[in-house]
């Protein structure tokens, strides 16, 4: 009984795969194109954080041709009136709350809406993964000074009201938001600020090392001051340009400090200012060794709602519940172009599920109505198909440029010299980049969405490169990769068929985590195409943890990964910088080399050590020269071809958005990547049910 | 016997500590730490730390002492009752298991129920009318109820569920009862879903304690006092029940005891598949992280629970089978 519904099951699966790749097969080539076409419009020209003077309006292609979304300090419509949820206007009849005009700052933050004014209410469904998956909270409220707009191409003010450097760069002074309040109505200043400063980053119980974007260039922290309540500066001793892309990723992302904290609640937490018998009694009641791990936890808001927050929603239950639940702050400093408080939905559910799989199946259930995180791309074809059933439409948001699955080759690999040696040699790597065939991975693996491309930034990018740059190697030739391959004289061949150097067998392994669904597959599908090529293969497929001790030791030949830093070559932490940790396997040694100031480890090439000196130089220099810093890097690298790019700008990494049909205001397109903290880019604020 | 009970207990702690040794070197084993599953998982969902917050991290985690170092806090720990914090959650990690206690237990022991119930019956009925229709389908099912895997019953069963209904049968509760308190309501809704999991859960235990009770059944049926009893005149039904029936119960009531390390750990797999919030799919993830402290800490009640349940199952067997009463006696 049982074998025959297995059967029955079997043939229904089928029939679905063979529906999913017929659908696949009609969409494929709208929807790669859609994106790409879209984007252009919104090609940010001013991507570089310039200095500004004023308030920067809020820059998006869509937007600017709304009329009813002018900027704050638009003189000609200014808002009078202000408007709140009705839940918030009952709790001020009965005098619970003050009045919206008192909660609202002076001159309150006007967030551009999509498609139009909204409707209150309403509860946003969605799921994430458990503890570990604290990103996902973090990624919907985006809750940093200032953000990335959401085409990722330039930052938009948030929490400050406007910013200014001097000259050369050094000194940054930053304006608040005057009568910003935080969600307990405690007013939000400049010594919030100085109390992250000086009291988290400064003491080594909380902070071990300083991060390398708040340290001046021997190594000593940058130092931030209080000019009054709502100014505060951060002086560098030498020039740096990009302290405000910094700052729109210092929101707590990744359990770490945000560059603000509630002072006024967090000093009962820290051993400077708390009671120590009372802090003593909170350690031990919340099980920890030490206060650094209590205060730690506390200051997440996820971890303890009565954490105040400046987001649009503040969390009520615990990222380690069944649910998180998040409710409106009555105090968030944004409005609509109407002056209607935001944010318009009341409430946000993140229902914890205990594997992607069940996640993906309450999408398609139509039980979630607006994710793209952990939504699996290979499951496109399903969730097309259920549209009309679970009340939802599907939307892409491609990946931010780079390429969605690379294969980066170990130029510091020493524990077999003859495969060390092929790994450096130029011509074997561009050799094996024309032998791949990356149209075939693209159809069978990446559903034809997306294009064949290098790790370079997206064509509407100002850091592009060119076509030129972009698909150069990545042609499929294996004429080409076989002369190549003779020319470096790996002409001899084995009883199998297999070149052979100097007489030796030798053979090259892709080592591959199962991360994103379809890796394995990728990798297999390069190893048969080096095969025909006349080189052997073999694919390792790891365990994470494992793959990243291989890493660390040096022990990876190739990896199979992928690139998404490319549109940020200079802050973060970029993968084809070798000194980013964890980073790519590209050169564990030069890490060394370039961290022991030449002690150990090897030194970089002069093409590696001038990428290393352009991200440098990248840091401290204005925005016209940033670009072709950025051109240079990106022409260099692909020319190098320590990493070669197979398919990119796929909606490989959550870029399958699952969208309610009744949620409105949702981008079409929108910058998509980890320092954008997508969907927190797209302002998810503006979203609201439409009922 | 109350020296052979007294002996047993003593020997608990010693057990114990070897156990805490071999769980915590055991949940070491894998390559890496909690920081580094921690790091691969942002990794995986695009984030990239810098060296900076990994220090930070390894910090806050204590993660950077050596291993016996650590071992020797969460035993310090452990000694005062204090099973330690969990690194994922940050939380206590009693609190934790605490919270999910009781609904792995009810499922547990519902689906306990069900396996005895249904197993006990069916057996008696299939070996007192063997090769009869009826014995044989009982068979043909046991054996697919042993050979399916039950987190593949699971799937098929949701599948089946979403294709037919439309409706998504994971979880225990709807969700409008998730976070709200106990109430009768609740309860109710609690028994709306529960049955499924049961099912699911007792399903290969049910058909493996059928073909157990059977074949122990069939060995005493044919055996002269069964002849004696009848040419006595009881009837059938009372002496089955009476005489082989007990006998052939003994290797099931020895098995009761296995069933209580179970009763808490709940099902690790199924769980996980039909998003239970019971402890299972807490072990499994705090395996997979490596969040050591919560996983020994589970692991070594665990121990505790099949130690103390060996020792249930042997004082009960006494109790129920005079011939081990009067050998240890």
């Amino acid at each position: 009984m049982y074998s025959k519904k297995l059967l029955r099951l079997r043939v229904v699966l089928s029939a679905l795969l063979v529906l999913g790749m017929l659908l696949t097969a009609c969409q494929s080539p709208a929807t790669p194109t859609t994106a790409p076409e879209g984007k252009p419009e919104a090609a940010p020209t001013e991507a570089v954080k310039e200095p500004v003077d004023e308030p920067e309006p809020p820059e998006q292609a869509e937007v600017e041709e709304e009329p009813a979304a002018p900027p704050a300090t638009d003189p000609e419509t200014p808002i009078t009136k202000y408007n709140e949820a009705p839940s918030l206007k009952e709790l001020v009849e009965k005098g619970e709350l003050p009045p919206v005009e008192e909660r609202l700052p002076e001159n309150p933050l006007v967030i551009p809406v999509v498609d139009g004014i909204g409707k209150y209410g309403g509860t946003w469904r969605r799921g994430f993964l458990g503890p570990s998956d604290y990103n996902s909270y973090v990624r919907v409220v985006y809750d940093g000074l200032v953000r990335f707009s959401p085409d990722g191409g330039s930052i938009v003010p948030r929490l400050l009201e406007s910013w200014e450097a001097n000259d050369d760069y050094t000194v940054w002074t930053l304006y608040l938001r005057k009568g910003a309040k935080w969600s307990d109505g405690h007013p939000f200043t400049a010594d919030d600020i100085l109390f992250w400063y000086e009291d988290v980053l400064l003491n080594t119980d909380l902070t071990p090392t300083v991060p390398k974007w708040m340290q001046n260039k021997d190594g000593t922290p940058a130092v931030v001051s209080k000019v009054d309540d709502y100014t505060v500066t951060w002086t560098y001793n030498e020039s740096n340009t990009t302290l405000m892309m910094e700052l729109a990723n210092q929101d707590g992302g990744d359990k770490n400090y945000a560059v603000f904290l509630p002072a006024h609640y967090l000093k009962q937490l820290h051993a400077k200012y708390a009671d120590p018998d009372e802090l003593a009694q909170l350690v031990k009641e919340g099980g920890f060794q030490t206060w650094g791990e209590l205060f730690a936890t506390r200051k997440n808001p996820a971890e303890n709602p009565d954490r105040p927050v400046m987001a649009a929603w503040k969390p009520v239950t615990r990222v380690s519940d069944d649910v998180l639940v998040l409710e409106r702050n009555p105090y968030f400093v944004g409005v609509d172009p109407e002056g209607n408080q935001l944010p318009y939905i009341d409430r946000i559910e993140f229902k914890f599920f205990q594997d992607t799989q069940a996640l993906n199946l309450a999408a398609i259930a139509g039980e979630l109505d607006l994710q793209e995180r952990h939504i699996i791309m290979g499951n496109y074809p399903v969730f097309k198909e259920n549209e009309m059933a679970g009340k939802y439409r599907v939307i892409t948001w491609p990946t931010f440029g780079g390429s969605d699955a690379i294969i980066a080759f170990n130029q510091t690999y020493v524990k077999d010299p003859l495969v060390g040696d092929l790994l450096r040699n130029r011509d074997f790597r561009v050799a094996l980049s024309y032998a791949i065939d990356r149209e075939e991975i693209k159809e069978a693996v990446f559903l034809g969405l997306g294009e064949a491309r290098q790790p370079v930034p997206a064509p509407w990018h100002p850091y592009y490169p060119g076509d030129d740059v972009a698909y150069k190697f990545t042609e499929f030739n294996q004429d080409l990769a076989n002369q190549m391959l003779d020319s470096i004289g790996l002409t001899e061949r084995d009883a199998e068929g297999f070149r052979m150097k100097d007489g030796k067998q030798f053979s090259i392994e892709i080592s591959v985590v199962p991360n994103f669904a379809n890796w394995p597959d990728v990798a297999q599908m390069v190893a048969a195409n080096w095969q025909e090529v006349g080189i052997r293969t073999i694919v390792q497929v790891r365990e994470r943890a494992v793959h990243f001790e291989m890493r660390d030791a040096n022990e990876i030949v190739t990896e199979l990964w992928n690139e998404d830093t490319t549109g940020f070559p200079f802050t973060g932490a970029p993968k084809f910088d070798p000194r980013t940790q964890p980073g790519l396997g590209i050169a564990p040694l030069v890490r060394q080399w370039l961290n022991s100031g030449g002690k150990e480890g090897m030194e970089p090439t002069p093409e590696m050590a001038r990428i290393v000196e352009i991200i440098d130089r990248g840091k401290t220099v204005g925005e016209e020269e940033q670009i072709e810093l950025a051109k240079e890097l990106f022409t260099l690298y692909v020319d190098q071809c320590y990493e070669i790019g197979t398919v990119g700008l796929t909606p490989l990494v959550q870029g399958v958005v699952v969208a309610n049909n009744d949620l409105k205001n949702i981008p079409l397109t929108l910058g998509n990547d980890w320092p954008l903290r997508t969907p927190g880019n797209a302002n998810p604020e503006q979203f609201f049910f439409d009922r | 016997m109350t020296r052979f009970i007294i002996q047993r207990l003593l020997l608990i702690p010693v057990l114990l500590l070897i156990f805490s040794v071999m769980v915590f070197a055991l949940v070491q084993a894998p390559p890496g730490d909690f920081l580094t599953s921690y790091i691969a998982t942002l990794a995986s969902t695009g984030s990239s730390l810098d060296q900076e917050t990994i220090a930070m991290l390894e910090r806050q985690f204590g993660l950077d002492q050596p291993v016996h170092i650590q071992y020797l806090r969460w035993m310090g720990r452990l000694l005062q009752g204090d099973l330690g914090l969990s690194l994922e959650y940050q939380r206590p990690n009693a609190e934790l298991i605490a919270e999910r206690l009781g609904l792995t237990v009810t499922l547990a022991l519902s689906a306990f129920v069900f396996t005895w119930i249904v197993a006990i019956p069916l057996g008696i009925y299939s070996a007192t009318h063997r090769n009869t229709i009826l014995d044989y389908l009982t068979t043909v099912l046991n054996y697919i109820g042993v050979a399916t895997p039950n987190f593949m019953l699971a799937l098929i069963l949701m599948w089946w569920a979403y294709s037919r209904f439309g409706v998504s049968i994971t979880g225990l509760f709807s969700r409008e009862f998730e976070q709200a308190p106990w109430s009768l309501a609740k309860v109710i809704d609690l028994a709306k879903h529960i049955w499924l999991p049961m099912i699911v859960l007792g399903i290969a235990g049910t058909a493996r304690l059928t073909r157990v009770m059977r074949a122990n059944l069939l060995d005493e049926l044919n055996k002269p006092y069964m002849i004696s009893g009848r040419a006595r005149g009881l009837s059938e039904w009372q002496l089955v029940m009476k005489y082989p029936v007990r006998l052939a119960i003994n290797p099931l009531i020895s098995t009761i005891g296995w069933y209580l390390p179970e009763l808490f750990s709940g099902s690790l797999i199924v769980a996980t598949v039909m998003n239970l919030q019971n402890i299972g799919p807490l072990l499994l993830r705090s395996l997979i992280n490596q969040d050591m402290y919560l996983a020994g800490g589970i692991l070594l009640i665990y121990c505790f629970l099949a130690i103390i349940g060996t020792l249930i199952s042997d004082l009960l067997l006494a109790w129920l089978d005079p011939r081990i009463r009067m050998e240890k006696s």
